[in-house]
Protein backbone atom coordinates (compact mmCIF):
# COMPACT_ATOMS: atom_id res chain seq x y z
CA UNK A 1 0.00 0.00 0.00
CA UNK A 2 2.85 2.32 0.97
CA UNK A 3 4.64 1.52 -2.27
CA UNK A 4 1.48 2.32 -4.22
CA UNK A 5 1.17 5.66 -2.43
CA UNK A 6 4.78 6.46 -3.21
CA UNK A 7 4.26 5.51 -6.84
CA UNK A 8 1.18 7.70 -7.12
CA UNK A 9 2.98 10.57 -5.43
CA UNK A 10 5.97 10.39 -7.75
CA UNK A 11 3.64 10.09 -10.73
CA UNK A 12 1.69 13.16 -9.65
CA UNK A 13 4.79 15.27 -10.25
CA UNK A 14 5.43 13.65 -13.63
CA UNK A 15 4.36 14.14 -17.20
CA UNK A 16 1.50 11.66 -16.88
CA UNK A 17 -0.26 13.94 -14.42
CA UNK A 18 0.06 16.81 -16.88
CA UNK A 19 -1.40 14.68 -19.66
CA UNK A 20 -4.29 13.73 -17.40
CA UNK A 21 -4.80 17.39 -16.64
CA UNK A 22 -4.65 16.94 -12.86
CA UNK A 23 -5.44 20.43 -11.71
CA UNK A 24 -3.83 20.01 -8.29
CA UNK A 25 -0.53 18.90 -9.76
CA UNK A 26 -0.46 21.69 -12.33
CA UNK A 27 -1.37 24.27 -9.70
CA UNK A 28 1.36 23.03 -7.30
CA UNK A 29 3.92 23.12 -10.08
CA UNK A 30 3.13 26.72 -10.88
CA UNK A 31 3.41 27.87 -7.29
CA UNK A 32 6.38 25.84 -6.13
CA UNK A 33 10.05 25.63 -7.00
CA UNK A 34 11.05 22.21 -8.31
CA UNK A 35 14.24 22.11 -10.35
CA UNK A 36 13.87 18.39 -11.02
CA UNK A 37 10.44 18.85 -12.52
CA UNK A 38 11.65 21.75 -14.64
CA UNK A 39 14.54 19.63 -15.91
CA UNK A 40 12.10 16.81 -16.65
CA UNK A 41 9.84 19.13 -18.64
CA UNK A 42 12.76 20.51 -20.61
CA UNK A 43 13.86 16.92 -21.23
CA UNK A 44 10.42 16.01 -22.58
CA UNK A 45 10.48 19.04 -24.91
CA UNK A 46 13.99 18.24 -26.17
CA UNK A 47 13.37 14.53 -26.63
CA UNK A 48 9.69 14.58 -27.64
CA UNK A 49 9.79 17.35 -30.22
CA UNK A 50 13.35 16.36 -31.22
CA UNK A 51 12.29 12.80 -32.05
CA UNK A 52 9.31 14.10 -33.99
CA UNK A 53 11.57 16.46 -35.90
CA UNK A 54 13.97 13.62 -36.68
CA UNK A 55 11.12 11.50 -38.02
CA UNK A 56 9.93 14.41 -40.14
CA UNK A 57 13.34 15.15 -41.67
CA UNK A 58 14.27 11.50 -42.18
CA UNK A 59 12.26 11.29 -45.42
CA UNK A 60 14.74 13.69 -47.05
CA UNK A 61 17.99 12.35 -45.49
CA UNK A 62 19.57 11.40 -42.13
CA UNK A 63 21.34 14.76 -42.09
CA UNK A 64 18.02 16.57 -42.52
CA UNK A 65 16.62 14.41 -39.67
CA UNK A 66 19.40 15.65 -37.38
CA UNK A 67 18.81 19.27 -38.37
CA UNK A 68 15.06 19.11 -37.78
CA UNK A 69 15.61 17.27 -34.48
CA UNK A 70 17.51 20.36 -33.34
CA UNK A 71 15.16 22.89 -34.93
CA UNK A 72 11.89 21.69 -33.38
CA UNK A 73 12.93 22.08 -29.70
CA UNK A 74 14.74 25.31 -30.64
CA UNK A 75 11.52 26.83 -32.00
CA UNK A 76 9.58 25.84 -28.88
CA UNK A 77 12.17 27.21 -26.45
CA UNK A 78 12.82 30.41 -28.41
CA UNK A 79 9.08 31.11 -28.72
CA UNK A 80 8.63 30.56 -24.98
CA UNK A 81 11.54 32.84 -24.08
CA UNK A 82 10.92 35.46 -26.76
CA UNK A 83 7.34 36.03 -25.67
CA UNK A 84 7.90 35.51 -21.93
CA UNK A 85 7.98 39.19 -21.07
CA UNK A 86 4.99 40.05 -23.24
CA UNK A 87 2.95 37.14 -21.89
CA UNK A 88 3.82 38.11 -18.31
CA UNK A 89 2.64 41.68 -19.00
CA UNK A 90 -0.56 40.64 -20.74
CA UNK A 91 -1.71 38.21 -18.03
CA UNK A 92 -2.23 40.80 -15.25
CA UNK A 93 -3.61 43.34 -17.71
CA UNK A 94 -6.24 40.80 -18.74
CA UNK A 95 -7.13 39.90 -15.16
CA UNK A 96 -4.75 37.13 -14.12
CA UNK A 97 -2.05 38.11 -11.66
CA UNK A 98 0.79 35.79 -12.65
CA UNK A 99 4.50 36.47 -12.22
CA UNK A 100 7.02 36.17 -15.05
CA UNK A 101 8.19 32.85 -13.64
CA UNK A 102 4.66 31.48 -13.35
CA UNK A 103 3.85 32.60 -16.90
CA UNK A 104 6.96 30.89 -18.21
CA UNK A 105 6.11 27.68 -16.37
CA UNK A 106 2.50 27.70 -17.59
CA UNK A 107 3.55 28.13 -21.23
CA UNK A 108 6.35 25.59 -20.81
CA UNK A 109 3.83 23.14 -19.35
CA UNK A 110 1.59 23.38 -22.40
CA UNK A 111 4.58 22.91 -24.71
CA UNK A 112 5.67 19.91 -22.61
CA UNK A 113 2.30 18.26 -23.16
CA UNK A 114 2.45 19.01 -26.90
CA UNK A 115 6.02 17.68 -27.12
CA UNK A 116 5.09 14.51 -25.24
CA UNK A 117 2.29 13.89 -27.74
CA UNK A 118 4.57 14.61 -30.70
CA UNK A 119 7.22 12.34 -29.19
CA UNK A 120 4.67 9.57 -28.82
CA UNK A 121 3.71 9.92 -32.47
CA UNK A 122 7.28 10.01 -33.76
CA UNK A 123 7.62 6.19 -34.12
CA UNK A 124 4.42 6.20 -36.16
CA UNK A 125 5.73 9.00 -38.35
CA UNK A 126 9.05 7.20 -38.74
CA UNK A 127 7.16 4.04 -39.76
CA UNK A 128 5.14 6.04 -42.29
CA UNK A 129 8.30 7.60 -43.74
CA UNK A 130 10.03 4.20 -43.87
CA UNK A 131 7.11 2.85 -45.91
CA UNK A 132 7.00 5.87 -48.21
CA UNK A 133 8.86 5.83 -51.54
CA UNK A 134 12.14 7.76 -51.38
CA UNK A 135 11.76 11.51 -51.72
CA UNK A 136 12.21 12.41 -55.37
CA UNK A 137 11.34 15.31 -57.58
CA UNK A 138 8.40 13.45 -59.12
CA UNK A 139 6.62 12.74 -55.81
CA UNK A 140 6.99 16.03 -53.94
CA UNK A 141 3.73 17.20 -55.46
CA UNK A 142 2.02 13.81 -55.59
CA UNK A 143 -0.19 11.77 -53.26
CA UNK A 144 2.63 10.57 -51.00
CA UNK A 145 3.88 14.05 -50.29
CA UNK A 146 0.38 15.34 -49.63
CA UNK A 147 -0.42 12.40 -47.37
CA UNK A 148 2.75 12.91 -45.31
CA UNK A 149 2.10 16.65 -45.11
CA UNK A 150 -1.49 16.10 -43.99
CA UNK A 151 -0.38 13.60 -41.34
CA UNK A 152 2.10 16.12 -39.93
CA UNK A 153 -0.58 18.81 -39.85
CA UNK A 154 -2.96 16.50 -38.01
CA UNK A 155 -0.42 15.31 -35.42
CA UNK A 156 0.92 18.81 -34.73
CA UNK A 157 -2.63 20.18 -34.52
CA UNK A 158 -3.61 17.43 -32.06
CA UNK A 159 -0.53 18.16 -29.94
CA UNK A 160 -1.11 21.90 -30.04
CA UNK A 161 -4.81 21.71 -29.25
CA UNK A 162 -4.27 19.30 -26.35
CA UNK A 163 -1.51 21.46 -24.86
CA UNK A 164 -3.72 24.52 -25.06
CA UNK A 165 -6.78 22.78 -23.61
CA UNK A 166 -4.67 21.84 -20.57
CA UNK A 167 -3.35 25.39 -20.38
CA UNK A 168 -6.91 26.72 -20.50
CA UNK A 169 -7.89 24.42 -17.63
CA UNK A 170 -4.96 25.67 -15.59
CA UNK A 171 -5.69 29.32 -16.33
CA UNK A 172 -9.39 28.84 -15.48
CA UNK A 173 -8.41 27.41 -12.13
CA UNK A 174 -5.91 30.18 -11.41
CA UNK A 175 -8.19 33.01 -12.52
CA UNK A 176 -11.39 31.51 -11.13
CA UNK A 177 -13.15 32.47 -14.35
CA UNK A 178 -13.38 30.91 -17.77
CA UNK A 179 -13.77 34.35 -19.36
CA UNK A 180 -10.44 35.56 -17.93
CA UNK A 181 -8.75 32.28 -18.90
CA UNK A 182 -10.10 32.62 -22.45
CA UNK A 183 -8.83 36.19 -22.75
CA UNK A 184 -5.36 35.34 -21.46
CA UNK A 185 -5.07 32.16 -23.53
CA UNK A 186 -6.16 33.98 -26.69
CA UNK A 187 -3.62 36.77 -26.13
CA UNK A 188 -0.80 34.27 -25.41
CA UNK A 189 -1.75 32.14 -28.40
CA UNK A 190 -1.84 35.13 -30.72
CA UNK A 191 1.63 36.24 -29.58
CA UNK A 192 3.12 32.75 -29.71
CA UNK A 193 1.67 32.01 -33.15
CA UNK A 194 2.90 35.32 -34.51
CA UNK A 195 6.45 34.88 -33.18
CA UNK A 196 6.55 31.11 -33.74
CA UNK A 197 5.48 31.45 -37.38
CA UNK A 198 8.38 33.75 -38.12
CA UNK A 199 10.89 31.53 -36.25
CA UNK A 200 9.63 28.55 -38.23
CA UNK A 201 10.01 30.56 -41.44
CA UNK A 202 13.62 31.45 -40.58
CA UNK A 203 14.49 27.88 -39.63
CA UNK A 204 12.97 26.26 -42.73
CA UNK A 205 13.29 23.67 -44.38
CA UNK A 206 11.70 20.94 -42.25
CA UNK A 207 10.50 18.24 -44.60
CA UNK A 208 13.04 19.30 -47.21
CA UNK A 209 13.01 19.13 -50.96
CA UNK A 210 14.84 16.69 -53.28
CA UNK A 211 15.69 19.56 -55.63
CA UNK A 212 17.41 21.65 -52.94
CA UNK A 213 20.53 20.80 -50.90
CA UNK A 214 20.23 19.68 -47.27
CA UNK A 215 21.13 22.63 -45.08
CA UNK A 216 20.36 23.93 -41.61
CA UNK A 217 19.43 27.43 -42.80
CA UNK A 218 18.43 28.32 -46.32
CA UNK A 219 20.48 31.05 -47.88
CA UNK A 220 17.34 33.20 -47.91
CA UNK A 221 16.51 32.50 -44.23
CA UNK A 222 16.61 36.14 -43.23
CA UNK A 223 15.09 37.46 -46.44
CA UNK A 224 11.37 38.22 -46.22
CA UNK A 225 9.00 36.91 -43.60
CA UNK A 226 6.23 34.38 -43.20
CA UNK A 227 3.38 36.87 -43.43
CA UNK A 228 4.80 38.64 -46.49
CA UNK A 229 5.07 35.23 -48.19
CA UNK A 230 1.44 34.41 -47.33
CA UNK A 231 0.36 37.82 -48.59
CA UNK A 232 2.27 37.42 -51.85
CA UNK A 233 0.82 33.91 -52.36
CA UNK A 234 -2.69 35.28 -51.87
CA UNK A 235 -2.00 38.08 -54.34
CA UNK A 236 -0.75 35.53 -56.90
CA UNK A 237 -3.90 33.43 -56.44
CA UNK A 238 -6.15 36.43 -57.00
CA UNK A 239 -4.11 37.69 -59.96
CA UNK A 240 -4.08 34.28 -61.65
CA UNK A 241 -7.88 34.07 -61.31
CA UNK B 1 15.49 56.50 -6.61
CA UNK B 2 14.40 56.94 -3.05
CA UNK B 3 10.85 57.06 -1.75
CA UNK B 4 8.63 58.79 -4.28
CA UNK B 5 5.78 59.67 -1.92
CA UNK B 6 5.07 59.24 1.74
CA UNK B 7 2.66 56.72 3.31
CA UNK B 8 -0.54 58.33 4.57
CA UNK B 9 -0.04 57.22 8.26
CA UNK B 10 0.01 53.62 9.46
CA UNK B 11 0.32 51.00 6.73
CA UNK B 12 -1.27 47.57 7.26
CA UNK B 13 0.57 44.54 5.84
CA UNK B 14 -0.18 43.79 2.18
CA UNK B 15 -2.23 40.74 1.17
CA UNK B 16 -0.37 38.19 -0.96
CA UNK B 17 -2.16 39.00 -4.22
CA UNK B 18 -4.06 42.02 -5.40
CA UNK B 19 -6.86 41.59 -7.91
CA UNK B 20 -6.05 43.50 -11.10
CA UNK B 21 -9.63 44.77 -11.47
CA UNK B 22 -9.45 48.52 -12.02
CA UNK B 23 -13.01 49.43 -12.81
CA UNK B 24 -14.57 48.01 -9.65
CA UNK B 25 -17.14 49.89 -7.62
CA UNK B 26 -14.79 50.26 -4.60
CA UNK B 27 -13.31 53.65 -3.78
CA UNK B 28 -9.57 54.04 -4.30
CA UNK B 29 -7.62 53.21 -1.16
CA UNK B 30 -10.26 50.86 0.27
CA UNK B 31 -7.80 48.04 -0.11
CA UNK B 32 -4.90 48.57 2.35
CA UNK B 33 -2.47 47.37 -0.33
CA UNK B 34 -3.34 50.39 -2.44
CA UNK B 35 -2.04 52.66 0.33
CA UNK B 36 1.49 51.25 0.21
CA UNK B 37 3.74 53.89 -1.34
CA UNK B 38 5.59 53.10 -4.56
CA UNK B 39 9.30 53.35 -3.91
CA UNK B 40 11.18 53.06 -7.19
CA UNK B 41 10.90 52.77 -10.95
CA UNK B 42 10.59 48.99 -10.86
CA UNK B 43 7.75 49.44 -8.37
CA UNK B 44 6.07 51.91 -10.73
CA UNK B 45 6.27 49.44 -13.63
CA UNK B 46 5.01 46.59 -11.43
CA UNK B 47 2.14 48.75 -10.22
CA UNK B 48 0.98 49.89 -13.65
CA UNK B 49 0.85 46.26 -14.80
CA UNK B 50 -0.45 44.50 -11.68
CA UNK B 51 -1.87 47.08 -9.31
CA UNK B 52 -3.24 49.97 -11.37
CA UNK B 53 -5.61 50.98 -8.55
CA UNK B 54 -2.61 51.39 -6.26
CA UNK B 55 -1.00 53.69 -8.80
CA UNK B 56 -4.22 55.67 -9.23
CA UNK B 57 -4.53 56.07 -5.45
CA UNK B 58 -0.91 57.18 -5.09
CA UNK B 59 -1.38 59.74 -7.87
CA UNK B 60 -3.97 61.47 -5.67
CA UNK B 61 -1.71 61.73 -2.65
CA UNK B 62 0.35 64.81 -1.71
CA UNK B 63 3.81 64.61 -3.23
CA UNK B 64 2.62 62.66 -6.31
CA UNK B 65 4.94 64.83 -8.40
CA UNK B 66 7.89 62.54 -7.72
CA UNK B 67 5.81 59.53 -8.66
CA UNK B 68 4.83 61.20 -11.93
CA UNK B 69 8.50 62.05 -12.51
CA UNK B 70 9.36 58.39 -11.97
CA UNK B 71 6.66 57.32 -14.42
CA UNK B 72 7.93 59.72 -17.07
CA UNK B 73 11.51 58.59 -16.54
CA UNK B 74 10.48 54.94 -16.90
CA UNK B 75 8.51 55.83 -20.07
CA UNK B 76 11.54 57.63 -21.44
CA UNK B 77 13.83 54.65 -20.84
CA UNK B 78 11.34 52.12 -22.25
CA UNK B 79 10.66 54.40 -25.25
CA UNK B 80 14.37 54.72 -26.01
CA UNK B 81 14.82 50.94 -25.82
CA UNK B 82 11.93 50.32 -28.21
CA UNK B 83 13.27 53.10 -30.44
CA UNK B 84 16.56 51.17 -30.66
CA UNK B 85 14.63 48.16 -31.89
CA UNK B 86 12.96 50.35 -34.54
CA UNK B 87 16.38 51.71 -35.53
CA UNK B 88 17.89 48.22 -35.78
CA UNK B 89 15.96 47.71 -39.04
CA UNK B 90 17.99 50.31 -40.94
CA UNK B 91 21.08 50.68 -38.74
CA UNK B 92 23.52 53.55 -39.49
CA UNK B 93 22.18 56.93 -38.26
CA UNK B 94 18.84 55.33 -37.34
CA UNK B 95 20.49 53.71 -34.29
CA UNK B 96 20.30 57.10 -32.59
CA UNK B 97 17.68 58.92 -34.68
CA UNK B 98 14.87 56.38 -34.27
CA UNK B 99 15.02 56.25 -30.42
CA UNK B 100 15.07 60.05 -30.21
CA UNK B 101 12.25 60.50 -32.72
CA UNK B 102 10.08 57.74 -31.26
CA UNK B 103 10.42 58.80 -27.62
CA UNK B 104 10.38 62.51 -28.36
CA UNK B 105 7.36 62.16 -30.65
CA UNK B 106 5.40 60.24 -28.05
CA UNK B 107 6.19 62.71 -25.24
CA UNK B 108 5.47 65.76 -27.40
CA UNK B 109 2.16 64.23 -28.59
CA UNK B 110 1.13 63.65 -24.97
CA UNK B 111 2.12 67.19 -24.05
CA UNK B 112 0.19 68.65 -26.99
CA UNK B 113 -2.92 66.67 -26.02
CA UNK B 114 -2.71 67.31 -22.25
CA UNK B 115 -4.59 70.65 -22.20
CA UNK B 116 -7.47 69.26 -24.29
CA UNK B 117 -7.77 66.28 -21.93
CA UNK B 118 -8.03 68.67 -18.99
CA UNK B 119 -10.76 70.63 -20.78
CA UNK B 120 -12.68 67.49 -21.78
CA UNK B 121 -12.37 66.19 -18.21
CA UNK B 122 -13.86 69.43 -16.91
CA UNK B 123 -16.68 69.33 -19.46
CA UNK B 124 -17.43 65.74 -18.40
CA UNK B 125 -17.88 66.87 -14.80
CA UNK B 126 -14.56 65.48 -13.57
CA UNK B 127 -13.11 67.00 -10.40
CA UNK B 128 -9.53 66.08 -11.32
CA UNK B 129 -6.80 68.71 -10.98
CA UNK B 130 -4.32 69.31 -13.79
CA UNK B 131 -1.63 67.44 -11.82
CA UNK B 132 -3.88 64.41 -11.58
CA UNK B 133 -4.64 64.49 -15.31
CA UNK B 134 -0.91 64.82 -15.96
CA UNK B 135 -0.36 61.73 -13.80
CA UNK B 136 -2.97 59.78 -15.78
CA UNK B 137 -1.29 60.72 -19.07
CA UNK B 138 2.08 59.69 -17.59
CA UNK B 139 0.45 56.34 -16.70
CA UNK B 140 -0.83 56.01 -20.26
CA UNK B 141 2.67 56.62 -21.65
CA UNK B 142 4.24 54.25 -19.15
CA UNK B 143 1.90 51.36 -19.87
CA UNK B 144 2.26 51.90 -23.62
CA UNK B 145 6.06 51.92 -23.59
CA UNK B 146 6.36 49.04 -21.10
CA UNK B 147 4.11 46.90 -23.29
CA UNK B 148 6.16 47.85 -26.34
CA UNK B 149 9.21 46.46 -24.53
CA UNK B 150 7.27 43.18 -24.29
CA UNK B 151 6.83 43.28 -28.06
CA UNK B 152 10.49 44.18 -28.62
CA UNK B 153 11.86 40.62 -29.18
CA UNK B 154 9.18 39.95 -31.80
CA UNK B 155 9.80 43.32 -33.50
CA UNK B 156 13.57 42.71 -33.49
CA UNK B 157 13.22 39.27 -35.08
CA UNK B 158 11.07 40.66 -37.87
CA UNK B 159 13.34 43.67 -38.39
CA UNK B 160 16.26 41.29 -39.01
CA UNK B 161 14.38 39.17 -41.51
CA UNK B 162 12.67 41.56 -43.87
CA UNK B 163 13.66 44.41 -46.15
CA UNK B 164 10.18 45.80 -46.51
CA UNK B 165 9.83 49.23 -44.91
CA UNK B 166 6.07 49.00 -45.38
CA UNK B 167 5.84 45.71 -43.53
CA UNK B 168 7.98 46.92 -40.60
CA UNK B 169 6.00 50.15 -40.40
CA UNK B 170 2.77 48.18 -40.31
CA UNK B 171 4.14 45.85 -37.63
CA UNK B 172 5.27 48.70 -35.35
CA UNK B 173 1.93 50.41 -35.89
CA UNK B 174 0.08 47.25 -34.92
CA UNK B 175 2.14 46.86 -31.72
CA UNK B 176 1.60 50.54 -30.96
CA UNK B 177 -2.18 50.14 -31.37
CA UNK B 178 -2.27 47.18 -28.95
CA UNK B 179 -0.12 49.04 -26.40
CA UNK B 180 -2.24 52.17 -26.78
CA UNK B 181 -5.46 50.22 -26.24
CA UNK B 182 -4.17 48.99 -22.87
CA UNK B 183 -2.82 52.44 -22.00
CA UNK B 184 -6.18 54.05 -22.75
CA UNK B 185 -7.89 51.45 -20.57
CA UNK B 186 -5.74 52.64 -17.68
CA UNK B 187 -6.59 56.25 -18.48
CA UNK B 188 -10.29 55.40 -18.61
CA UNK B 189 -10.09 53.64 -15.22
CA UNK B 190 -8.45 56.72 -13.72
CA UNK B 191 -10.97 59.01 -15.39
CA UNK B 192 -13.86 57.10 -13.80
CA UNK B 193 -12.38 57.79 -10.37
CA UNK B 194 -12.59 61.54 -10.92
CA UNK B 195 -16.41 61.71 -10.70
CA UNK B 196 -16.78 62.25 -14.46
CA UNK B 197 -20.47 62.08 -15.39
CA UNK B 198 -19.84 61.11 -19.02
CA UNK B 199 -17.21 59.22 -20.96
CA UNK B 200 -17.88 61.09 -24.21
CA UNK B 201 -15.15 63.63 -23.52
CA UNK B 202 -12.53 60.95 -23.00
CA UNK B 203 -13.66 59.10 -26.12
CA UNK B 204 -13.29 62.27 -28.17
CA UNK B 205 -9.87 62.90 -26.66
CA UNK B 206 -8.82 59.33 -27.46
CA UNK B 207 -9.53 59.95 -31.16
CA UNK B 208 -7.56 63.20 -31.01
CA UNK B 209 -4.60 61.55 -29.26
CA UNK B 210 -4.42 58.69 -31.77
CA UNK B 211 -4.58 61.12 -34.70
CA UNK B 212 -1.87 63.32 -33.18
CA UNK B 213 0.51 60.38 -32.64
CA UNK B 214 -0.10 59.06 -36.16
CA UNK B 215 0.57 62.49 -37.63
CA UNK B 216 3.65 62.87 -35.39
CA UNK B 217 5.04 59.61 -36.83
CA UNK B 218 4.67 61.16 -40.30
CA UNK B 219 6.07 64.54 -39.28
CA UNK B 220 9.17 62.85 -37.83
CA UNK B 221 9.61 60.35 -40.67
CA UNK B 222 11.45 58.23 -41.38
CA UNK B 223 11.22 56.20 -38.18
CA UNK B 224 11.65 53.02 -40.22
CA UNK B 225 13.97 53.16 -43.24
CA UNK B 226 16.53 55.82 -44.12
CA UNK B 227 16.54 59.35 -45.54
CA UNK B 228 19.08 62.03 -46.42
CA UNK B 229 17.82 64.43 -43.78
CA UNK B 230 16.98 63.98 -40.08
CA UNK B 231 13.52 65.48 -40.62
CA UNK B 232 11.42 65.39 -43.80
CA UNK B 233 11.61 68.30 -46.23
CA UNK B 234 8.06 67.79 -47.50
CA UNK B 235 4.96 68.18 -45.31
CA UNK B 236 2.34 65.45 -45.61
CA UNK B 237 -0.81 64.25 -43.87
CA UNK B 238 -0.30 60.73 -42.51
CA UNK B 239 -2.94 59.15 -44.78
CA UNK B 240 -1.26 60.65 -47.85
CA UNK B 241 2.12 59.34 -46.61
CA UNK B 242 0.75 55.83 -46.13
CA UNK B 243 -0.86 55.97 -49.57
CA UNK B 244 2.50 56.90 -51.12
CA UNK B 245 4.23 54.06 -49.24
CA UNK B 246 1.67 51.53 -50.49
CA UNK B 247 2.11 52.80 -54.03
CA UNK B 248 5.91 52.51 -53.81
CA UNK B 249 5.62 48.96 -52.48
CA UNK B 250 3.21 48.03 -55.29
CA UNK B 251 5.66 49.35 -57.89
CA UNK B 252 8.52 47.40 -56.26
CA UNK B 253 6.42 44.21 -56.30
CA UNK B 254 5.61 44.70 -59.98
CA UNK B 255 9.25 45.24 -60.93
CA UNK B 256 10.19 42.08 -58.92
CA UNK B 257 7.56 39.98 -60.67
CA UNK B 258 8.72 41.24 -64.10
CA UNK B 259 12.23 40.07 -63.27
Amino acid sequence: MHALDQELKSDSTGIASLLRGEAESMHDWLHGVDALRLARELGVILIGSGCYGAAMGWWRSPEQALFVAIKFPLIILLTTLGNALLNAMLAPLLGLNLTLQQTLRAVLMSFTISSAIMGAFSPLIAFMVWNAPAMAAKNISGTTYNFILLTHVMVIALAGITGNVRLFQLLSRLGGSRAIARRVLFAWLAGNLFFGSQLTWILRPFIGSPTLPVEFFRESALRGNFFEAVFRSLLQIFHSN
Amino acid sequence: MNEINQPPQSVPPPPPQIPPVINGPRALGDDPAERIPIKNIIGVIEAVLRQPRRLLFQLRQPGAGRLIGGMLLASLICGLVYGLIIGSFSGAEQWWAAPIKFTGGLLISALICLPSLYIFAGLSGSTARLGEIFGLVAGLLLLMTVLLIGFAPVAWLFSQSTNSVLWMGFLHLMFWFVATAFGLRFLDAGFRQTNARSGAGLKTWTVIFVLVVLQMSTALRPLVGRADTFLPTEKKFFLAHWGDCLEDQGQNDQSHSRR
